[in-house]
């Protein structure tokens, strides 16, 4: 057995070995007196014949299963290679159907199947809350408030709970440590959080019941990676002082290499857990252990008698509350398992459509081969053996396949990951990994016998006698699955239709958000942002000295044309506020909600907003100036149309403040104000002077908003994050920069959910593209190959190639119109669910409908003509000499 | 010129691991030392010899070595294993039995 393997080796060996034997053999008998030409005669005759013994050695060594199995792959593999052009789309079929279901499974398994990274993760549980009243029952994963979680903290016997408080808006905190400023993304959790999740800190200990309460001492714990990059892994790290957002923090534990728990933390701080403020409502998420030997039914009953009471104060009186446990890991996907488990349904169903398609593909080539088949039958191969054969093949096809679609899965997956930065979190590292492989192979080998099987067996059946008195032209045993065939075609054009309709939409929708008029340059235009939810800029004067002294600094530096600092900028969400008349107020129009933002000088030049009317700040608007404010063109349309508003007055951050000036309007993301709830908004804005804010509005605002510098340089951005980040140092050097990045990365994030959508409809609908051509491809072939016979007699009966072609190329043409027509009446029917995701496109947009139809039946006539020109090929002298 | 005589089925197996017993050889002094022995009686188709050592060396009753032989060319040679001794002597001993039988069978008939 061992020897097979070897075979060829020990062959050559064997060669040399025998050489050697007759060259010794010749030394004797030269020895002897003999004369050289006579001696080798003589050594040839008694030796044998080397070949006919080689032979015979070869043959004791191969095993009598494999070989057959060796020279059908060999066979396979020539086939394969002499149909470079079925090969190749066979490959890409089943590469793409492979790959797809490859890259959602990964997922799959990764958030659904995986068990959580803890330790008897089974036993991890959250509640979830069903409330009846009269407007239904809602049945949800539920935010827990204080009291409930205390109750549950201090009575429940069946479980250990703990909490994680929310937040975490836009960018991290501030954190100096040894004189080394970081900003990182904080999580607040309560005591006992990482025993109920079962891990232990690397190093020192988790927070206890008394740093987690009002007042508590400020205490925090690290990530291994926080740890090792800011920290060097010191191992006297445990009671060290560090500061976070300004204040005095003791460094109580570090957490193990690898600990994640579904999000990104840098550091864990103690959530303070009460029953009012922020546990006032329902702002914790839970975490709940089983206790050992405790059942699922009898913490529930625990539950239900605890937490529900309690709960039910949230809710309005008329409203019955149930809380229930649920397994923890049902209910951190349970918004993502139902699109997921479709997702990977609609993949799955493209890989039956591949399937299908390549099996078409088969019978239409067995069709071609019907006489090789019909020969190797008559020449004594079994039915066993042909079927064995064609297995084969289809076997080294699908293998091939899915090693490409591991390939194209693994692409699938880059993007797909690189797409969702911003608009969705794994959570869970999503990899590639053994049970992925298990299935891919498993896939590819199932999909073999799936599209192998059914030509296999038809072409066994081959008529030998006939095929081969024919010439090997009747005898294709097609006719059956013929009409299924077409109908997949119809249906394979109309999902085509239908997801290419929709991609289109959705393409020209983000077209249309990415062509809008942003209202000012954003070329050339650096955005950096930073976290001033700091103890140490609470005071106005600090924030205002900040800003003053890094724009001066900035300023300074050569190559930068205008800088200023920002509450908001373009392309984020503003903060919303109200403002009052002053002239023309009445009784019934005091005023209303409007978008705000202060801004310094400098920052209306940096944006290359134009200026409408009046001026833009200057360093002259200080603390003790008069108040004043600069409104957009949306404001003054709103509020002030046809109105002069220069020179007129309005109530807003704590001042009458007198309007100076009027600017463009500059683009940002829907915050509920400013007319539609398109994803990209012209705001109705007021600017208001950072310098004459009110004292308290800082420490306010910065909780939620963080401050952006907006700087204008031709400098590349490499060059001016390292400006930008000196300025800063050189002004605070303890004050981090969250992110530095171009105003159009900016821009990009604002639509990445928009690109997510478009990229992932596009991508499907090219694939569905992708498989009516070749599902319309694999039919035509065949039916030429059918009609070989028929179509030779025309010709040679004076048909010119002309009526030839037309008369193939028609038929698929005449299905992909059925099934343009079909998709086009079912993307009218779509479309009406995609209406809330469009902009500034009709969902029954002509140009997108006719382009759609019009590339499909060009892809039709294509993939009908293309093996419709093999008719040209066909000689009717030896197609009618065959009868 | 002596006449080619029909080896007994399985009988070259044994033949050469017998040869193998005086030490290592290669293929052509197998050949010859099965001759000389049998008084130039047993003259097998040399050729014949290379499926047998294959078989054997696959039984892992022998195995071989490149070496360089006393022409000087390079050759391959061939040793009885401890598996192969053994062997020989399961050989040997049926061989005496079946030769002592025949010989019983064929003793001359008394009339």
């Amino acid at each position: 057995m061992r020897r097979f393997f070897r075979r060829g080796q020990l062959d050559a060996e064997r060669a040399r070995e025998m050489q050697a034997h007759l060259d010794h053999y010749v030394d004797d008998l030269i020895a002897a007196g003999d004369s050289r030409d006579h001696a080798l005669r003589e050594a040839r005759r008694r030796f044998g014949n080397p070949t006919a013994i080689r032979e015979e050695i070869y043959d004791m060594n191969s095993v009598p299963v494999f070989e057959p199995i060796v020279r059908d792959l060999r066979y396979a593999f020539r086939m394969l290679r002499k149909t470079p052009a079925f090969t190749v789309i066979a490959l890409v079929t089943l590469a793409v159907g492979i790959g797809v279901n490859t890259a959602i499974f990964t997922v799959v398994n990764a958030l659904l199947l995986k068990p959580l990274p803890f330790p008897e993760p089974e036993r991890l549980a959250t509640i979830l809350t069903v409330s009846t009243s009269d407007r239904g029952t809602f049945k949800r994963p539920q935010g827990l408030d204080g009291a409930t979680f205390l109750a549950l903290r201090d009575n429940a016997t069946t479980l250990d709970v703990a909490v994680q408080g929310s937040g975490g808006w836009g960018v991290g905190v501030n954190m100096v440590a040894q004189n080394v400023a970081a900003n990182v993304r904080q999580s607040r959790v309560s005591a006992n959080y990482f025993k109920v999740l079962g891990i232990a800190p690397f190093m020192g200990r988790e927070f206890s019941g008394d740093e987690d309460r009002p007042g508590g001492p400020a205490v925090a714990m690290l990530s291994d990676r926080l740890w090792t990059n800011v920290f060097a892994r010191d191992p006297n790290i445990i009671g060290s002082a560090i500061e976070l957002r300004g204040e005095p923090y003791t460094v109580v534990g570090v957490m193990p290499a690898g600990f994640n728990a579904g999000y990104e933390a840098d550091l864990w701080t103690p959530v303070r857990s009460s029953a009012t403020g922020e546990g006032g409502g329902t702002n914790y998420a839970l975490y709940a252990r089983l206790r050992p030997g405790v059942s699922w039914d009898r913490a529930t009953v625990e539950v239900s008698h605890l937490a529900s009471p309690e709960m039910a104060k949230q809710f309005n009186k008329d409203t019955n509350v149930q809380c229930w446990l649920m397994p923890l890991q049902i209910a951190e996907t349970g918004g993502l398992r139902q699109p997921l488990y479709m997702l990977w349904g609609a993949v799955g169903l493209v890989l039956l459509i591949a399937c299908v398609n390549v099996a078409g593909l088969l019978i239409a080539r067995s069709g071609l081969r019907a006489r090789e088949i019909a020969t190797r039958m008559a020449l004594g191969s079994g039915r066993r053996a042909v079927i064995r054969q064609l297995l084969v093949e289809s076997a080294v096809l699908a293998l091939a396949g899915g090693a490409a679609g591991v390939g194209v899965g693994w692409a699938v997956l880059q993007e797909l990951k690189d797409l969702s930065v911003d608009v969705f979190s794994f959570g869970y590292p999503v990899t590639l990994d053994g049970r992925v492989l298990a299935l891919t192979m498993v896939l590819a080998l199932g999909t073999s016998v799936l599209f192998g099987l059914v030509p296999a067996l038809q072409a066994s059946r081959v008529d030998v006698q006939g095929t081969l008195a024919e010439g090997g032209t009747r005898s294709v045993a097609g006719g059956r699955g013929r009409r299924a065939r077409q109908l997949l075609v119809v249906g394979e054009v109309a999902l085509g239709v239908v997801l290419l309709v929709s991609a289109g939409l959705l393409i020209r929708t983000f077209l249309h958000l990415r062509g809008l008029n942003p209202g000012f340059d954003p070329s050339s235009v650096t955005t950096a942002t930073i976290s001033l939810q700091d103890k140490r800029y609470e005071d106005a004067v600090r924030v205002r000295r900040l800003f003053d002294d890094t724009l001066a600094e900035l300023r300074r530096q050569p190559g930068i044309e205008a800088a200023g600092v920002t509450l908001g900028l373009p392309y984020t969400r503003l903060l919303n506020v109200g403002f009052g008349r002053v002239e023309g107020a009445t009784e019934q129009d005091k005023g209303g909600m409007t978008n705000m933002s202060y801004i310094t000088p400098g920052y209306v030049e940096a944006l290359r907003i134009p200026i409408r009317m009046g001026r833009s700040f200057s360093d002259t608007d200080t603390t003790d100036a008069a108040p004043v404010a600069i409104v957009n063109d949306r404001f003054v349309q709103r509020y002030y149309k046809d109105q002069d508003i220069v020179g007129k007055h309005i109530r807003i951050a704590n001042a009458v403040r007198e309007v100076v000036g009027v600017i463009g309007n500059a683009r940002a993301t829907a915050s509920g104000l400013g007319g539609d709830s398109s994803p990209l908004i012209e705001p109705y804005a007021v600017y208001v002077p950072a310098a004459q804010m009110p004292a308290g509005s800082f420490k306010q605002f910065h909780v939620w908003f963080s401050p952006s510098w907006v700087v204008r340089s031709s400098l590349p951005l490499g060059t001016m994050s390292e400006n930008v980040r000196r300025a800063v140092r050189s002004v605070d050097p303890l004050l981090p920069v969250a992110r530095i990045d171009t105003m159009g990365s900016v821009q990009d994030a604002a639509l990445s959910s928009q690109r997510f959508t478009m990229a992932l409809v596009a991508g499907l609908g090219i694939v569905a593209l992708l498989l009516a051509a070749i599902g319309i491809h694999g039919l035509i072939s065949s039916s030429v190959s059918e009609r070989t016979r028929e179509l030779g007699i025309r010709l040679a009966l004076g048909a010119s190639n002309r009526q030839i072609l037309q008369d193939i190329v028609v038929q698929g043409v005449v299905l992909a119109g059925i099934g343009v027509a079909v998709g086009s009446a079912g993307a009218l029917a779509a479309v009406r669910l995609l209406e809330s995701f469009l902009w500034g496109v009709r969902p029954t947009d002509p140009a997108t409908f006719a382009a759609v139809i019009v590339t499909l039946l060009a892809v039709a006539l294509i993939a009908s003509l293309l093996p419709a020109l093999r008719v040209l090929r066909l000689d009717p002298a030896l197609t009618l000499r065959a009868e | 010129m002596g006449k080619k005589t029909e080896l007994l089925q399985g009988t070259l197996d044994m033949l050469v691991l017998q040869t193998l017993r005086l030490g290592a050889a290669h293929g052509y002094t197998i050949a010859k030392v099965i001759e000389q022995r049998s008084d130039a009686f047993l003259q097998v188709e040399q050729g014949s010899l290379y499926p047998a050592l294959n078989r054997l060396e696959d039984r892992g009753w022998i195995d071989s070595y490149w070496a360089t032989s006393e022409n000087n060319r390079r050759a391959r040679y061939y040793r009885l294993t401890p598996k192969g001794r053994r062997q020989l002597q399961v050989e040997t001993q049926q061989w005496a039995q079946l030769a002592r039988a025949i010989a019983l069978v064929m003793r001359p008939v008394e009339e």
